[in-house]
C-alpha cells in the first residue's frame, strides 16, 4: 500500500514535470505565467476599447495586467516619476511621441535591441514591417537625425499603439448644399472657410487653448505650407513667410470657426464638430470611430473623409502614442510579450473590431471596405511628416512657453502677425543658447 | 475596580515629579512636530531646491548647483512679473468683493428672520464644493458654445455669444466671478459667527444710547468683530495666493497669462517644462510676497496683540 502510494505519487510528479516542460516549449508565455505586469497608459478612446484585447491577453498566456489609466497629459509627470525610481511600479508605458527624446535622453526606457536578440520572445509571425513605418519611425525610433527622425544612429524603444496622422473631416450634407468641392489644397480650404462663413455655417473646428494646445493648431498648419520650427542648424525660424502664413490661416479659422476656438483642447474642438457646430475638422483621424459612436456623435453618416489638403508640399501629423518597457522594470521579458501581442497582426484586428485605431499597413488595407476613413488614411501615410514638430528635451517648454503665447495673441488679437512671431523667434533662440545648441557653431 | 487601582497608583506618584514643568513641552510636541515635518521641511526643500537645477527623471544628487543664477533668472524674468501682477489684481478684486459681500450678507441675515437658516445653508453650498468641480461647473457655464451663460445672455437680452475663456479680459472677469461664488460664503460665515457672538449688553446698550441702525454696525458691532475680519482676509489673502485648481481647470492661466496666477505659474514651469529648481525659486518668492503682506495686515491690526491686551 506504502509503495502503491509512493508510485503514484512519482508518476503523477513525473506527469507533472512532462506537462511543464512540454508546455515551456509549446508556448513562450509559459515561463512568465503568474507574472503581473503594471501599464501605464492614457484614457482615452483607443486605449479604452483595448481592455477586452488585455483580458484576452491574459487569458490566452496568464500573464495578469493591471492597467493604470490616467488622463493622456497627466501622464508624464508620473511615468518620469515612476522610471526614475530604482524599483518602477511600471513595466509598460504608453508615451506620447513627444516625450520620447526625455525618457531616453533621461536613460528611462529599454533599448528594444535587448528584446530583439531574444529569439525567445520574438514572434517570427509578427512582420515589423508591416507596422506603418511613419509611426514607427515617430513614436519608438530616437537618437536619429536631429535625435528624434528616423536615421542610422537610431534605435527602436517603443512600438506604435494609438498612432495617428492628421486627415480632415467635412460634413457631407453640408458641402452639398453649400455647393463646395472637398478642398485638397489650402487656397481651396481657405476659400470653403470664407464661403461657410458667409452662409453664417461655422466652418473649421480648431484647437485653440493657450499652450500647446493652439501650438498644436498651428503645427497643423505650418508643414504642408512649406514651414518649419528649426532651420538645420537649430536656427530657429518661426518668423519665417511661411510660418507668418500658418498664424494668419489660424486667424482665419478663429474668425470664421465655430465660436470659442480660443478656449478649445481637442476634446472641445472635436465635440464642435461632432455636436453639428462646424462642417470641417483637420485634426487627428481619431474623429472617424468618434463621428460614428452615437452617445457622442449627432452626425454618424454625414461625414466623409480627405486628405489633409496640400500647401506647397503634403505634410500631415505623426502623434499619438507608442509602447515600451521602462528601464527599471522588472519583468522587460513579459513586458515585451505583452507589448508584441497588442501590436501583432491579430492584436492590430482586433483593435479595429474594438473601435481602436491600427498600426499597419495591412489592418488598414483589409478593412478598407469597413471603414470608409481606412483607405484615406492608407494615403495619407505616405505624407505624414516626422518632423512637423521638433521633438527635442526642449519642446515643451518652447510649446508651451513660447509659442503657445504668441499664437493665443495671434488668435485673440488683431495685433500685426509678424512682429509677435520675430518676438517668439528671439525667445526660442535665447532658449536653445541657453540649452547649448549653438556650441557647434 | 481596576481603573480606580490605576488611578490611585497614579496619584500616589504624582508629588515626585514636577508636571508643571515638563507637561507644556509635551503638549506642544506633537504640533512642533507636525509643523516641522509638514510646514519647515517643504519651504527648507524649496530654498535648497532653488540652488540647483533639477528635472523629475533624475537623481536629485545628479542635479548641478546653479548658485543663485535662479534668483537672477527669475528677476530678469518679465513673465514672472506679468503673472504677480495678475495675481495681485485679481487678490484685490476678489478680496475686496468678497468682503463686502459677505459683511453685507451677514449683517442682513443676522437677525432671525423667517427662513433665515435655509438661506444661510444655501449660502454656504459653494464652500462645500471641490475647486475642480468648481472649475468644471464654472468652465461649462461660461463655456462659448454651449454655456449657459451665452445661451441666457442671447435669449433674454439679444447678445452675441461671447467668448468668455477665450479673451483676456473676460477671462479674467470670469475666475473673479467663480472665486466671489465660492468664496464669498466663507467670509460670510465667519463674520456672522463674530456678530451672533457678540454680547447683547452692548448692543441693548448701543439701542439705548439712541445708535440708528447704520451707527450701531459701523460705531459697535463691526469694531467688535474688526479681528475676525481681519482674520478673514488674512486667511482669503493667503488663499489667493495658493489657487490653483479653479483657474487650470477654467483656462489652464490662458489666454496668453491673463489668467495666470503666480501659484498656477509655478505649477507650469515645475510639470509642463520640467524645470523644478527654477520653479522652486519662484516659490521663494511667493513665500516672501505672502510673508510681506501678511505682516503688513499683522502690522495693521494683530488680533493677537488685541486679545492679549484684553
Amino acid at each position: 500500500m506504502k509503495s502503491l502510494l509512493k508510485n503514484g505519487l512519482l508518476a503523477a510528479a513525473g506527469m507533472a514535470l512532462v506537462a511543464s516542460t512540454g508546455s515551456a516549449v509549446a508556448s513562450p508565455y509559459k515561463p512568465y505565467e503568474g507574472t503581473t505586469l503594471v501599464v501605464s497608459w492614457p484614457s482615452n478612446a483607443h486605449f479604452n476599447a483595448a481592455q477586452p484585447l488585455v483580458e484576452q491577453f491574459t487569458e490566452e498566456t496568464g500573464i495578469e495586467v493591471e492597467v493604470d489609466y490616467l488622463q493622456y497629459l497627466k501622464l508624464r509627470d508620473r511615468q518620469l516619476l515612476e522610471m526614475s525610481k530604482p524599483t518602477g511600479e511600471y513595466d509598460v508605458v504608453a508615451w506620447v511621441v513627444m516625450w520620447k527624446g526625455e525618457y531616453v535622453n533621461k536613460g528611462l526606457l529599454t533599448p528594444l535591441s535587448e528584446m530583439y536578440t531574444n529569439a525567445g520572445l520574438v514572434d517570427p509571425d509578427y512582420d515589423i514591417n508591416d507596422v506603418a513605418d511613419a509611426y514607427l519611425q515617430n513614436g519608438g525610433v530616437v537618437g536619429g537625425e536631429r535625435g528624434y527622425l528616423p536615421g542610422k544612429s537610431g534605435g527602436l524603444y517603443g512600438i506604435p499603439f494609438g498612432a495617428e496622422t492628421s486627415i480632415l473631416a467635412y460634413r457631407k450634407d453640408i458641402f452639398e448644399e453649400q455647393g463646395i468641392e472637398v478642398p485638397t489644397t489650402y487656397d481651396e480650404l481657405r476659400a470653403a472657410m470664407e464661403t461657410l462663413h458667409a452662409a453664417g455655417i461655422p466652418a473649421l473646428t480648431s484647437r485653440g487653448a493657450t499652450g500647446h494646445q493652439v501650438t498644436a493648431a498651428w503645427l497643423f498648419h505650418l508643414a504642408p505650407l512649406g514651414g518649419r520650427v528649426f532651420d538645420e542648424k537649430w536656427n530657429p525660424v518661426v518668423n519665417s513667410p511661411e510660418s507668418v502664413e500658418a498664424a494668419a490661416f489660424l486667424r482665419d479659422v478663429v474668425r470664421t470657426g465655430p465660436v470659442g476656438i480660443p478656449a478649445f483642447g481637442f476634446g472641445d474642438a472635436v465635440t464642435a464638430f461632432l455636436q453639428g457646430d462646424a462642417a470641417i475638422y483637420l485634426d487627428s483621424l481619431k474623429i472617424a470611430a468618434m463621428s460614428r459612436d452615437p452617445s457622442r456623435s449627432k452626425i454618424d453618416g454625414k461625414v466623409g473623409f480627405a486628405l489633409h489638403p496640400e500647401g506647397t508640399r503634403c505634410g500631415s501629423e505623426t502623434g499619438g502614442f507608442a509602447l515600451g518597457i521602462p528601464d527599471n522594470s522588472k519583468n522587460k521579458e513579459a513586458a515585451f510579450l505583452f507589448i508584441q501581442y497588442m501590436t501583432s497582426k491579430a492584436g492590430d484586428q482586433k483593435m479595429v473590431d474594438l473601435g481602436g485605431d491600427p498600426v499597419r499597413i495591412s489592418t488598414l488595407q483589409n478593412n478598407a471596405d469597413r471603414f470608409p476613413e481606412y483607405s484615406v488614411v492608407a494615403d495619407q501615410l505616405p505624407c505624414a511628416d516626422p518632423d512637423w514638430r521638433p521633438l527635442i528635451p526642449e519642446w515643451n517648454e518652447l510649446n508651451v512657453d513660447v509659442l503657445g503665447q504668441a499664437l493665443t495673441r495671434v488668435i485673440t488679437t488683431d495685433d500685426p502677425i509678424q512682429p509677435i512671431m520675430d518676438d517668439a523667434n528671439e525667445k526660442i533662440r535665447a532658449i536653445m543658447e541657453r540649452e547649448g545648441y549653438y556650441v557647434w557653431n | 475596580m481596576t481603573a480606580t487601582t490605576a488611578g490611585e497608583t497614579t496619584l500616589g506618584k504624582k508629588p515626585r515629579i514636577e508636571p508643571g514643568l515638563l507637561s507644556p513641552y509635551m503638549f506642544i510636541t506633537p504640533a512642533v512636530l507636525i509643523m516641522v515635518g509638514g510646514l519647515l521641511y517643504p519651504v527648507v526643500m524649496a530654498f535648497y531646491l532653488s540652488f540647483y537645477d533639477w528635472e523629475i527623471g533624475r537623481e536629485l544628487q545628479d542635479a548641478p548647483f546653479v548658485s543663485f543664477d535662479h534668483f537672477v533668472r527669475m528677476i530678469n524674468d518679465p513673465q514672472v512679473w506679468e503673472v504677480l501682477w495678475v495675481t495681485l489684481r485679481f487678490g484685490f478684486w476678489v478680496i475686496t468683493i468678497e468682503m463686502t459681500l459677505g459683511i453685507a450678507l451677514a449683517l442682513l441675515l443676522e437677525k432671525p428672520i423667517r427662513g433665515a437658516s435655509v438661506f444661510r445653508t444655501i449660502f454656504i453650498l459653494p464652500l462645500m464644493v471641490s475647486p475642480v468641480v468648481v472649475g468644471l461647473i464654472w468652465r461649462y457655464l461660461f463655456d462659448a458654445r454651449i454655456g449657459w451663460i451665452n445661451y441666457y445672455l442671447g435669449a433674454w437680452f439679444g447678445i452675441e455669444p461671447l467668448v468668455w475663456l477665450g479673451d483676456p479680459q473676460l477671462a479674467f472677469f470670469a475666475i473673479v466671478f467663480t472665486d466671489i461664488w465660492q468664496w464669498t460664503p466663507f467670509i460670510f460665515i465667519i463674520i456672522i459667527a463674530g456678530l451672533q457672538a457678540l454680547p447683547s449688553e452692548v448692543i441693548e446698550a448701543s439701542d439705548i444710547d439712541g445708535a440708528n441702525w447704520w451707527q450701531q454696525i459701523l460705531l459697535v458691532k463691526l469694531p467688535m468683530i474688526r479681528s475676525i475680519i481681519i482674520i478673514a482676509l488674512l486667511m482669503r489673502l493667503i488663499d489667493v495666493f495658493r489657487g490653483l485648481e479653479v483657474m487650470l481647470i477654467m483656462t489652464g492661466g490662458g489666454p496668453g497669462r491673463s489668467t495666470e496666477l503666480l501659484s498656477l505659474h509655478i505649477y507650469n514651469r515645475a510639470f509642463e517644462t520640467q524645470q523644478l529648481g527654477y520653479a522652486s525659486a519662484i516659490s521663494v518668492l511667493l513665500i516672501v510676497v505672502v510673508f510681506g503682506l501678511s505682516l503688513a495686515i499683522l502690522n495693521m491690526a494683530n488680533p493677537m496683540k488685541t486679545r492679549s491686551d484684553v
